[in-house]
């Protein structure tokens, strides 16, 4: 038993130095393209305050959306934003040019070296810039969320961070199990567009689904827990049996994840050069 | 000596889905697809023992590429077995990845738009290589492939033969035992070729690394391999010494001709042996010894406008192994 939790301690500390070591490898590369740094934050921003003044014109009109009042949504919508650029600051990337390794046969370097490829993957591709814009104006949407929040505590916020973690777990096990399927077909463009989506609907509150949509989007497409259980947290909303179901799909869907993705990389035909 | 790799009865067949050509073929292949079976490799076994270094020869798409890539787990074989260094390849643990290293003519393993050193301080994290091995290995491959100048160039401004030295560097940094090399010498001019075989064979020699290449050329094997492996269409035609290879199928030279005006076919039999004649080309095949005098010969005698030397290929060699 110590023995274990000594090399479940050494993993997780080499990982975090080789993430280290391979995140200032990617600025090294992103520096030589610049210019793309600015255009992709000034877009991000754009597309974020659309969302926002989508939510004001349909407060305009009623004062809750299935029990979310304005501010509410704000941080809800804020979330989205951090949870992507905590995605692309870790695995998002490395899916989306997974395909590309497939198709030239370059994913045999990930499946040699001594670190396991799906982390290989992910820290070769890690990306701050991709995202950067959204996590900005979600932290600023986050905070003035806060700020008109009347019942709200300072414990709300640790929470909230856990709870977030617990959202990019979700999210990552959901993109192995399709991603694995690039095993089979090779092609992935379609298959990242349906991450897209997941992540795109996981704006709208979990609550507005009922009966069989609530099951389907909260164990099979858990869309209705990515943002929706972090921001039910942070505004005092969740409750303890919620925050738990999220803590399972967090972790069945991580696990899972990585066993399929494990199973698939088997199937891997590689490129003949 | 102790064996290093030894591989008993691997088979691997691909499957792939049959696709007609056009659109409607695509519509047709979202519905029903034949699917095809390809067995690169139909049971193959060798060994081999440590230190040594053998050549893998055969023409494209024989097999070469799927063994190297099952030895270092890139896939699953369909069956059969192997070991390395006391390892099942593709089980992938890594403390056989940390010993080891594969280089692929055709597949760059460094990051493109960084400099070689960049891609080789992070496999020095990769594989854990302390400080002080690093820099003596380093130094010790910085001397043998004559990188210092190219060390601080992006990897995408070099040319073909400097990025080989450095992905070679870069697979050896760690001291790998056992090498494996897929066309090391693909696509790059006779000169870098001739250079990258000497620091392989130079490499072996002083490492005493297990090293495992393959080619289509005949020259890569014949210049660096005691032993050669040749393989075709998946089965193993060949396991011996380069030597009695080359004294009894590489003895001869091919000599391609242009000439003005046409010739009598008694009239050049003489210089060789005609292997194809095509109005004014002629293709003509002589031992390997008397090349010098033959080509001087044709140059005197024969309306010549055009003449090269080339090897006899590693297909005329196969075809030579089945027929006898």
């Amino acid at each position: 038993m110590k023995q274990l939790a000594y090399n479940i301690f050494r993993k997780i500390k080499r990982y975090l130095h080789l993430y280290r070591v391979f995140l200032s490898q990617n600025l090294k590369e992103d520096m030589i393209y610049r210019s793309n740094f600015i255009t992709l934050a000034v877009m991000d921003i754009g597309f974020v305050s659309v969302s926002v003044i989508l939510f004001k014109i349909i407060f305009t009109h009623v004062t809750s959306i299935a029990g979310w009042t304005f501010h509410q949504s704000i941080i809800l919508i804020g979330s989205v934003g951090i949870i992507r650029e905590m995605a692309y600051l870790t695995f998002r990337r490395g899916f989306l040019e997974l395909g590309n390794h497939i198709r030239k046969g370059t994913f045999d370097t990930f499946m040699v070296r001594p670190i396991a490829p799906n982390i290989h993957l992910a820290f070769r591709h890690i990306s701050i810039s991709e995202s950067f814009g959204e996590a900005i104006t979600g932290v600023v949407l986050v905070i003035y969320g806060i700020l008109h929040l009347n019942n709200w505590t300072w414990v709300s916020i640790p929470l909230y961070i856990i709870f977030l973690l617990n959202s990019l777990f979700v999210y990552y096990g959901f993109s192995l199990l399709i991603n694995s399927i690039v095993f089979w077909v090779i092609k992935t463009q379609e298959l990242n567009t349906i991450v897209y989506f997941f992540m795109e609907t996981s704006r709208y509150p979990g609550d507005i689904y009922r009966g069989v949509g609530k099951f389907i989007f909260t164990f099979i497409i858990p869309i209705g827990i990515i943002a929706t259980v972090p921001a039910s947290v942070l505004t005092g909303r969740t409750s303890w049996s919620s925050a738990l179901i999220a803590l399972f799909v967090g972790i069945s869907f991580l696990t899972t994840g990585i066993l399929v993705w494990r199973k698939s990389i088997e199937h891997y035909s590689s490129a003949s050069g | 000596m102790s064996t290093s790799i030894q591989v008993k009865n691997l088979s691997k067949t691909y499957e792939y889905f049959k696709k007609e050509a056009g659109l409607t073929g695509s519509l047709k292949s979202l519905f029903w697809r034949e699917k095809l079976y390809n067995e690169a490799l139909k049971g193959i076994s060798f060994k081999i023992d440590e230190g040594e270094l053998i050549g893998f020869l055969g023409p494209n798409g024989a097999g070469k590429t799927t063994t190297l890539k099952i030895l270092s787990g890139i896939l699953y074989p369909t069956s059969g077995e192997a070991v390395v260094l006391g390892y099942v390849p593709w089980k992938r643990s890594p403390e056989y990845q940390r010993q080891f290293s594969i280089v692929m003519g055709q597949k760059n393993q460094l990051w493109w738009d960084l400099p070689a050193q960049e891609s080789f301080q992070l496999n020095k994290e990769i594989y854990e290589i302390d400080t002080k091995t690093y820099r003596n290995n380093l130094d010790e491959l910085i001397e043998l492939f004559e990188i210092k100048d190219i060390l601080d160039i992006p990897v995408r401004k070099l040319s073909m033969g400097q990025r080989m030295k450095c992905e070679l560097s870069a697979a050896l940094l760690h001291s790998p035992r056992v090498l494996f090399l897929d066309e090391p010498t693909i696509g790059l001019d006779i000169i870098s070729q001739e250079k990258i075989r000497h620091y392989i064979s130079e490499y072996n020699k002083i490492k005493k690394t297990t090293v495992l290449l393959t080619s289509h050329y005949m020259r890569d094997v014949e210049r660096l391999c005691g032993r050669v492996i040749v393989i075709n269409n998946g089965i193993i035609v060949y396991d011996g010494s380069v030597q009695d290879l080359m004294n009894t199928y590489g003895k001869h030279k091919i000599i391609r001709l242009r000439l003005s005006k046409e010739y009598t076919e008694n009239g050049l039999a003489k210089y060789g042996e005609i292997l194809e004649r095509d109005g004014l080309c002629v293709v003509l095949k002589t031992g390997k010894e008397d090349i010098a005098a033959s080509t001087a010969r044709i140059l005197n005698e024969l309306p010549v406008e055009d003449l090269s030397v080339e090897e006899i290929e590693i297909e005329e060699v196969i075809k030579k192994i089945f027929t006898g």
